[in-house]
């Protein structure tokens, strides 16, 4: 396979796209079936020649042709296979293509499904899609092409190899996760754009894309998560969020999409909040376009900004002409939007959940806010402005804990009305196991909003808990069931209202964890052997500092001795200072990495970063952190994905 | 008034007041450290601006100095354009901070030094081209 194919296969795929999106138009004006058949073809094509284009890519990368500009900058000879394999969303271009490839896996997967299904929905949907796909194949085809060759007159023997920071599982992973997210919004975008073409925006395109919608949710949640982790694997800050503009991003749609899977459940149950459902959908499209604009144009400063570049534009104008066609469609179709319904009262499951959607948006908004604060004040006031966490802490966390307060409120309000006797009987447990809680952790000395996220985490732990309990007993007492075949059946019988409690319980574990943050200790120190320091009562003893030399890298490696304040010993550390490239004559080029050791419990992790070594004297120069229940947010990570994979599986029947 | 009516009011109210709230968060941000203007060596030196700021420059070849009795302690001269600013930093530095090495820093500038509490070097570039101008890069460098 010459590199040649992958750029003419990226040509046919745009040509084909073109075609696609002509035939089913088209069909939407004469309803002559052969076109609609004609246009599911050529867009089962366009994608045809993505993979196409992709395989080469991969295949070049593999080989490591030089030839290819690409190839040439981000791997070498000497790059280990699977990152060879990961190098294609390690670039610009590449991960365009990789964005590309994705969509048009859920492009065929959308149109093979729904063959036989959705014949009104159908012609829009997958002129929706192309349409995206047209977005990104003129990217790839004139703006960026991965296949352009090097620009340079003589044979590129090696290439540049992958940033080391980049060679890492988590690195490996993280990103196309998170695509698989940003992506997958594309197919309920493309449904909802359809129904509000076909004047139908009752139920049924809700339906059609519930579980496209949680599959892309789930993707999103755990390509965030794996973010993090790995910024805290990795960087070697002590954190895993810094509310960076790329890390926003990602949020953003997050909030929205959670925000969207909460609402639907209205419209499904009661047929209420079309406008909002429609518009929220709109939004996460929007803002996950966004979001891969903020990380690829370089607008923003940050540790993911990549390069400047010419793209900020053409994604700036795809945005625009995204919110202006849609938002323009549903003024469009205002009166089919109309609900007849309406709200019946404030203590109301409806209710429960239009606020929770509020406090959503709210809170993407405060984060869009704060990301292009910087950008607006340079218009306004000509100043730029940065915007760091203290700000986006200040104004999260009350929302934050609201949101969480109403996680608790939510389940135990009844559709329509809740009555009084009701209202007692449900909050009773709850209200009082989160006072009780409160109490006990104002009697150990904590303060503030640690309290109060404290005792609302047990305030939602014990909702669940109820609602749980008051399934299964009356599964036993009807059914005559044991407790865990009551458990089981019930789950079963209605796994997503089960799968989402789940999901609720693991953002409770997060915010456990995010609240530990308010705990962390940290101190930087020199040591020369047998000399030792102290931080939150454990004591770092430096036991032996050693040196070796491994294929891609030379390392000094510490051994640090961790004891807590009653001389008992807890661990041993090893965290590394290590140099890459360091074969490498000139200088500048080696490049210096500090691998982290990290000693994680339940209740707290001790974090030890090895930043410099005096080579003459023997001295190590180390920073301890001391950050407690960090291991709660990636457990809570967890049930959040077991939750909606138990929302998603498919039914028997 | 239909509840529709007082549910519209209702979440009309919840915005407005929380729209006033981040305005007034963005203008009087309660820590120090949440915000900062991003301005120009330069202008820094004409205005001997005394609020935190944030400068982008290239550390001057040569230039950083490591205290002898404090590794953490360190100065370096920041370049940005001909306007050159002393700047001192007791944080344990990136990895890729070095001669010519592009970085952003936080802090405070007081009697002709620059006191930076952060300290960010861009990524290396090794593995993106130049950051500022991408068809400046040249494959050259990695001929054998």
């Amino acid at each position: 396979m010459t590199p040649i194919a992958g750029a003419v296969a990226l040509n046919l795929a745009f040509g084909f796209s073109i075609l696609s999106i002509i035939c089913l138009f088209i069909f939407t004006l004469n309803e002559d079936k052969r076109l609609f058949l004609t246009g599911q073809r050529l867009s089962l094509g366009i994608s045809f020649f993505v993979f196409l284009a992709t395989f080469i890519l991969w295949y070049q990368l593999i080989i490591s042709n030089f030839d290819i500009d690409y190839v040439a900058r981000y791997t070498s000879i000497e790059t280990p296979f699977i990152y060879k394999i990961s190098a294609l969303w390690a670039g610009q271009s590449g991960s365009l293509l990789f964005w590309l490839f994705i969509l048009s896996i859920f492009a065929t997967i959308t149109v093979l499904q729904n063959q036989s299904k959705h014949h009104g929905l159908m012609p829009w949907v997958i002129i929706s899609l192309s349409i995206i796909q047209l977005f990104f194949l003129i990217l790839t085809n004139f703006v960026t092409n991965p296949f352009m060759p090097t620009d340079a007159d003589f044979v590129v023997a090696n290439g540049n190899g992958l940033n080391p920071l980049l060679q890492n599982v988590t690195m490996a992973i993280h990103p196309p996760t998170l695509y698989l997210g940003y992506v997958g919004f594309s197919v309920p975008f493309a449904f909802a754009i359809s129904a509000l073409m076909n004047r139908d925006t009752s139920t049924l395109w809700i339906q059609s894309i519930r579980r496209w919608t949680l599959v892309a949710w789930l993707f999103l949640s755990s390509g965030i998560i794996l973010g993090g982790w790995w910024a805290y694997q990795e960087l070697g800050w002590g954190g895993y969020w810094a509310w960076d503009p790329v890390e926003n991003a990602s949020f953003m749609p997050w909030l929205t999409a959670t925000a969207f899977l909460h609402s639907i459940i209205i419209q499904e149950k009661k047929d209420m909040l079309r406008i909002w459902n429609m518009a929220l959908i709109i939004l996460t499209f929007t803002l996950c376009i966004f979001g891969t604009f903020l990380t690829r144009s370089g607008v923003m400063s940050s540790v993911h900004s990549f390069t400047a570049s010419s793209l900020g534009p053409i994604f700036l104008i795809f945005v625009f002409l995204i919110l202006i066609v849609s938002f323009s469609l549903m003024y469009l179709r205002r009166s089919e939007l109309r609900s007849e319904k309406r709200m019946e009262s404030f203590t109301s499951r409806e209710s429960g959940f239009l606020f929770n959607n509020l406090v959503f948006v709210v809170m993407c908004f405060a984060v869009f806010w704060g990301t292009l604060f910087p950008v607006i004040s340079e218009t306004i006031r000509g100043t730029k402005i940065t915007v760091g966490p203290p700000f986006f802490n200040q104004i999260n966390v009350p929302i934050g804990l609201i949101l969480l307060a109403l996680t608790g409120v939510g389940p135990l309000l009844a559709w329509r009305n809740t009555s009084k006797q009701s209202l007692i009987k449900n909050f009773t447990f709850p209200i009082l196991s989160g006072l009780i809680a409160a109490i006990i952790f104002l009697f150990i000395g904590f303060k503030g909003s640690v309290v109060i996220s404290f005792s609302l985490s047990v305030f939602v732990l014990a909702t669940i808990s109820t609602e749980f309990k008051r399934g299964i007993s009356a599964r036993t007492k009807k059914f005559k069931e044991s407790i865990f075949k009551a458990l089981f059946e019930m789950v079963s019988k209605n796994r997503s209202r089960y799968g989402g409690y789940i999901v609720h319980v693991g953002i409770v574990f997060m915010f456990v964890g995010f609240t530990g943050h308010a705990f962390d200790k940290e101190k930087e120190f020199s040591l020369t052997k047998g000399q030792s320091d102290h931080v939150a009562g454990y004591e770092f003893t430096l036991l032996k500092l050693s040196e070796t030399e491994r294929p891609n890298h030379y390392a000094w490696i510490s051994d640090i001795r961790v004891t807590d304040n009653k001389g008992e010993y807890v661990t041993n550390l090893y965290p590394e200072k290590r140099i890459y490239f360091h074969k490498n004559p000139d200088v500048n080029r080696r490049q210096p990495h500090s691998e982290l050791d990290i000693y994680s419990t339940l209740n707290k992790d001790i974090y030890s970063i090895f930043s410099a070594v005096d080579n003459e004297n023997g001295v190590a120069f180390i920073k301890i952190m001391v950050n407690p229940l960090v291991r709660w947010v990636w457990i809570g990570g967890y049930i959040l994905v077991i939750g909606t994979m138990i929302a998603l599986w498919p039914r028997k029947d | 008034m239909n509840s529709n009516k007082k549910f519209t009011i209702m979440i009309a109210g919840v915005i407005t007041v929380v729209i006033f709230w981040i305005g007034w968060v963005s203008s009087n941000p309660k820590d120090e450290k949440a915000m900062a203007s991003f301005i120009s060596v330069e202008k820094l030196l004409n205005d001997k601006m005394k609020k935190r700021t944030k400068l982008g420059g290239l550390v001057k070849d040569g230039s950083i100095i490591i205290s002898e009795t404090n590794y953490l302690d360190c100065s370096f001269v920041l370049k940005e354009g001909a306007a050159e600013l002393k700047v001192k930093y007791d944080r344990s530095r990136p990895d890729l901070f070095k001669d010519g090495a592009e970085v952003i820093i936080t802090g405070q500038y007081l009697d002709g030094t620059f006191y930076a509490d952060e300290l960010q070097t861009k990524c290396a570039s090794r593995y993106e081209g130049d950051l500022r101008d991408e068809s400046s890069y040249k494959l050259t460098e990695i001929e054998t």
